[in-house]
């Protein structure tokens, strides 16, 4: 009697690895995966379709709900792109502000799987250290913008408010502590034999067939391939700052992206701290017309951010009427949460799957929208 | 990796040293921690800076805000009534609704803890059910970050003393550019229609303006309206005075308030129509069958010629008695050519005839026809008589050669007379009608002094005829009391002689009455004295046996339901019926009286 | 820069394509479903456009159109092409291109789904996000969210006290709209 080695087992919907509701059903021979195919469709909030029905500033205060963790390059975009079909300048002022918003979401996003990736290992001290670090950063944006979670601050023309009295300050002084725990983390995680124990050597992406597989951000970085939005396609003021992208970490593996993630912890401080110094004074936001009567010539504009999990593409489109005609999101976990992951999980260790997720940065709000 | 890795394994216990130290953490709730300054938490709404717009549900992308009524808000002119409540299950505290608020009610607070098993319970009125957010206010409005834009486009005019040269209009009216710009201010609420007598589309037309729908806006007007050029020239503009922008627009603009320029943007459309042709062909209108019913209506001003407009398109047969020969009442004979050209009239005229309207012009009531003539042939009779009659000053002196009355002066020389005034033309009077007279002086080479027995800020006049006065050189003398005229030796009026007057409140709270300061005659010397203090109707073609059948009081005809006087055959409007005498309280009466005269003859609704 | 490599398209392929420079960066061109994977092939191969950007479709239901958006990008240039394909909406049909790129897969499955366009010979499980879908794809503009939201959920009691401002207004001062204008009102 021929028996048949192979299990078949469904993992999630309910948050496989603290990356969101999605399901993953893997083939199994022993603890080995010979398959996985993933299955979404439990975040599914067709906000695209949402869009349509909106007019264009309605449609900013969806946008930022597509990625949880880190909202704002999604306004940013969005708001960028907007600007872009219509040619409206934005103030200078504004645009720092924007980076500055942009790199304290970074940092915040960072902050989270600095708790999910040895999280997903089983160091959980290491997550309530970072997650609590992270309030930090989100009372700053409580102050700044009036939301902790979803800011709904960076808008088409500028941003909603000025920054509030001594607020600079307030954010180095954010950065200083964040740069002393950046130390803290290391010795409780990156030193930790545990820990690389279980990321040397798992999750390898093959840097040959990255680009071809639409690999983005750290994750490509991490096969050592330089390649950065905001130095290949410098938006807001980044032609202005300075700061390094990683490409020494080559082995494509979780360890690789994690350094990656830790290299460029560093880096958005650097940034944050450079914004503030040079922030210009002047108005932060070029008035839109009434919203319900503010038309947007007939037009299309593809927009890129570089997100905490990879390269995060806008297609925008306009008809010439009051509301979008198309919004679309391509966030990196669209393609590192199908494709990729899928791929990568071959090989696998079923204890591993959640930790490549992780090293991923498979978002399932964003791969559902 | 050594099999043993030291580092690896040490490192990681430096952690224990955490124990030592104070936590992050805060001990809620013995700890309260307070939200940040611009926190957006609940709604909070002062409910009587609130108007009830809607603009907060309107721009609402989860559809969380209703408006509803709610015990202790009245509705009143310039205000819906209407407050909003927000469903905080669906709300996604994006504010938006708080960048919208052109009265800067509405804000959201600190506060954010709300815990209930009862879904339904989330239905919060804001203002009423958190009375104490007043004192938690944080992420409020303010004019300098708010989404409506308070400016208005500003119009332009001929400059002060460039107009005195000639009749030429004023206002030259915006182009197509600053018309979408101004319409795309308007956030539709709707409440300037409450206050339009004639409860206009404004909301409507504004917005087929802002999506460059012109020929769509002038049918939305024809609707209701058959004199938008009248209207978008020289309308006395209530619905502006009410505007949502108002509330906020005051400090730029302290007459307009930042008002949405309604009549502006009237007046634009009507550009799109150069001709009586054009107008027929963008309104297009359905012209009912005839059914054989004969209207007759007496006076071919606003009212008449509305009522006119509106019953032949249903299919009336009407005819318009027209003491003199041009239609249009005291729009064509009392407002001066430089704010209401010729042109702009005739051609609503012209199109009114031209889908059926029976014009007999030269045809005075009482003399070339008998009203009971008319009665008796008529199925209905409408009366839009007006006030042509001028006031007499009342002064010792007032009949004397060159004292003559502003309406007649101005129907003078609206019907192509030269009546000369002279060089020194003293006007009597602070309302529009005075202003008229002396604009029009000045534009015959006359210096115009204005004497107005209150203060400046009293006068009745519109603040911008004030203003165009002043501009093209008119001295404007309050707190005057003129008290006699003096002839010179040509038996003609020399002088004007005028009381000081300092103005004294009666009783408190009252409008302060000016009060003569004895001693304190000044003469001016004139070579014609234009008084303008008022006008009346003139009955005297209606035969007295009538008169008690329809009743005439204080000189007003008094109307029912419909415009329609205590005979049901005979309605009425127009300054003889309503109290605020303009032209679109005329329109108003017109197309109210065209609703009765089809309920009561056609017998439907 | 731009400006050479639309004209390298241009003179490879001819009357195949036409484009134009879009903006900084940017370089647009439109082509058929017939060249599309010659394009990107040669884009990919000889030119060094080794990225697929973005993968987007737009629903031009006046046009009776698809428009589909291949954004593929340069590390060496730094340009994206946007190249854009127009497809029938009655008959929608578009070449599979996931040999190219892999993760073309998902944007094609994604595709399919919402805006019900096949392409050919593309294996991937049919159903993706949604589930036991029978409605059209509800990415076509002619799916009315709206109307499936009110058929299919229930709206919570204790609103039906809604009012609405201008109707509030209108029957105050018995202010008749005419229907045509209707469609202005907010």
């Amino acid at each position: 009697m021929k028996q048949d080695r192979s299990t078949t087992l469904y993992l999630g919907p309910q948050h496989p690895g603290i990356t969101g509701n999605m399901m993953i059903k893997l083939q199994l021979e022993g603890d080995t995966i010979v398959k996985a195919t993933t299955h979404v469709g439990y975040l599914h909030r067709g906000f695209e379709k949402l869009i349509e029905r909106r007019n264009w500033l309605q449609s900013f205060t969806i946008l930022c709900r597509m990625c949880v963790p880190e909202p704002d390059p999604n306004e940013e975009n969005y708001a960028r792109a907007v600007e872009q079909i219509e040619g409206r300048e934005v103030p200078e002022r504004a645009k720092y502000i924007r980076v500055l918003v942009l790199e304290l979401a970074r940092l915040a996003s960072l902050l989270l799987w600095y708790a999910g990736q040895p999280g997903s290992a089983g160091l959980y001290t290491m997550g309530q250290w970072s997650v609590g670090d992270r309030n930090y950063i989100l009372d700053l944006f409580e102050e700044l913008t009036g939301g902790r979670i979803y800011h709904m601050y960076i808008w088409p023309g500028g941003v909603r408010r000025d920054l509030p009295e001594g607020f600079g300050d307030r954010v180095l002084k954010v950065m200083d502590y964040l740069e002393k725990r950046w130390k803290d983390y290391d010795r409780l995680m990156f030193d930790n034999a545990i820990f690389q124990k279980r990321a040397k050597g798992v999750g390898i992406i093959n840097p040959k067939k990255a680009r071809e597989w639409g690999v983005v951000g750290p994750p490509l970085r991490g096969c050592g391939i330089k390649s950065d939005v905001r130095i290949d396609e410098p938006y807001e003021v980044y032609d202005k700052l300075d700061f390094q992208v990683p490409d020494m970490y080559k082995d494509g593996d979780v360890w690789s992206r994690a350094l990656v993630r830790r290299f460029e912890f560093l880096q958005s401080i650097s940034i944050v701290r450079q914004v503030i110094e040079k922030m210009p004074q002047g108005p932060v936001f070029n008035k839109i017309p009434n919203p319900h009567k503010w038309v947007v010539p007939k037009g299309d504009a593809l927009v890129k951010t570089e997100t905490v999990r990879g390269e995060s593409a806008f297609y925008v489109v306009s008809d010439g009427s009051n509301k979008p005609r198309r919004v679309h999101l391509k966030g990196p976990a669209y393609i590192h949460g199908f494709t990729l992951l899928e791929d990568v999980l071959v090989g696998a260790n079923l204890a591993d799957v959640s930790f490549i997720m992780n090293s991923l940065g498979t978002c399932p709000p964003e791969m559902e929208r | 990796m050594s099999f043993f890795n030291i580092k690896g394994t040490v490192n990681p216990l430096t952690a224990l040293a955490q124990f030592a130290k104070k936590p992050h953490t805060l001990r809620f709730p013995e700890v309260e921690v307070e939200a940040k300054d611009r926190y957006r938490g609940v709604h909070y709404n002062d409910l009587q800076a609130c108007i009830g717009c809607g603009n907060c549900s309107t721009i609402c992308m989860n559809e969380a805000i209703d408006m509803i009524n709610i015990a202790g808000i009245d509705s009143s002119k310039g205000d819906t009534g209407l407050r909003p409540r927000v469903d905080n299950g669906r709300c996604c505290w994006c504010a938006l609704c708080v960048e919208v608020c052109p009265t800067g009610s509405l804000s959201l607070t600190k506060d954010y803890i709300y815990v209930t098993e009862d879904a339904d319970a989330f239905l919060w009125t804001p203002g009423v059910d958190n009375p104490e957010g007043v004192n938690l206010k944080s992420f409020v409005s303010s004019k300098e970050h708010s989404l409506n834009v308070y400016g208005r486009v500003p119009m332009k005019e001929l400059v002060g003393m460039e107009r005195v040269k000639s009749f030429a209009e004023v206002v030259l009216g915006y182009e197509e550019a600053e018309a979408r710009l101004e319409a795309s201010r308007c956030i539709s609420c709707g409440i300037c229609t409450e206050v339009c007598p004639e409860h206009m589309h404004i909301p409507e037309y504004i917005n087929a303006i802002a999506a460059g729908k012109d020929e769509d806006a002038l049918r939305i007007i024809y609707d209701n309206n058959p004199f938008p050029e009248m209207c978008g020239k020289v309308c006395t503009r209530r619905c502006e005075e009410v505007c949502a922008m108002t509330h906020r627009g005051v400090e730029d603009d302290p007459h307009d308030k930042g008002a949405i320029a309604i009549r502006w943007l009237k007046r634009y459309v009507t550009e799109t129509a150069p001709t009586a042709e054009r107008i027929k062909e963008i309104v297009n209108p359905e012209i009912s069958e005839s059914n054989g019913f004969k209207v007759s209506i007496i006076g071919a001003g606003p009212s008449g010629l509305t009522a006119g407009y509106y019953l032949a398109l249903r299919g009336f047969d009407v005819t318009i008695y027209e003491a003199l020969n041009k239609a249009g009442g005291m729009t064509m004979w009392g407002i001066p050519k430089y704010r209401f050209p010729m042109d702009s009239l005739d051609k609503q005229v012209e199109y009114m005839e031209s889908i059926g309207v029976k014009i007999k012009y030269n045809t005075r009531v009482g003399v070339d026809i008998q009203f009971d003539d008319i009665y008796s042939n008529s199925d209905a009779v409408f009366l839009g008589i007006g006030y042509q009659k001028a006031w007499t000053l009342g002064i010792d002196g007032d009949d004397m050669p060159g004292v003559i009355a502003a309406v007649d002066y101005l129907r003078e020389i609206n019907g192509g007379g030269t009546l000369d005034v002279g060089n020194k033309v003293v006007v009597i009077g602070g309302g529009n009608v005075a202003i008229d007279g002396a604009r029009v002086s000045a534009r015959h080479g006359a210096d115009v002094t204005i004497l107005y027995r209150r203060r400046v800020q009293d006068m009745p006049a519109d603040w911008e005829e004030i203003e165009g006065a002043e501009h093209e050189g008119i001295t404007i003398v309050p707190q005057g009391i003129p008290v006699k005229f003096i002839a010179g030796d040509d038996g003609k009026v020399k002088y004007v002689r005028y009381l000081k007057a300092e103005m004294k409140v009666e009783k408190e709270g009252a409008r302060p009455s000016p009060v003569a300061i004895e001693g304190s005659e000044t003469d001016i010397e004139v070579t014609t004295v234009i008084g303008a203090i008022g006008q009346e109707a003139d009955y005297s073609f209606i035969p007295e046996s009538f008169k008690d059948k329809i009743e005439i009081n204080r000189g007003r005809i008094i109307t029912y339901e419909y415009n329609q006087t205590k005979d049901p055959k005979v309605f009425a409007g127009g300054d003889t019926v309503n109290k605020t005498a303009d032209a679109i309280s005329a329109i108003a009466d017109g197309f109210q009286a065209v609703k009765g005269i089809v309920k009561m003859l056609l017998k439907e609704e | 820069m731009e400006q050479e490599l639309l004209d390298l398209l241009v003179e490879h392929f001819q009357d195949r394509i036409a484009g134009s420079v879009k903006s900084d960066k940017r370089v647009e061109i439109f082509t058929s479903t017939s060249a599309i994977e010659d394009v990107l092939m040669y884009a990919k191969n000889v030119l060094g456009y080794i990225h697929l950007v973005h993968f987007s479709c737009v629903d031009w239901i006046e046009e009776n159109e698809f428009e589909l958006m291949y954004a593929i990008f340069s590390p060496k240039s730094k340009i994206t092409i946007m190249s854009k394909v127009r497809v029938d909406r009655e008959n929608p049909v578009a070449p599979n291109i996931d040999y190219i790129w892999r993760h073309a897969n998902t944007f094609e499955r994604e595709i399919r789904e919402m805006f019900g366009i096949e392409f050919t010979g593309l294996i991937a499980e049919k159903e993706m996000i949604l589930e036991d879908w029978i409605e059209m794809p509800p990415m076509r503009r002619d799916f009315d969210t709206a109307e499936y939201a009110k058929k299919t959920f229930f709206d919570r009691p204790g609103r039906e006290d809604a009012q609405d401002v201008r109707e509030t207004i209108i029957k105050r001062t018995g202010e008749e709209l005419p229907e045509f204008s209707k469609k202005y009102s907010r």
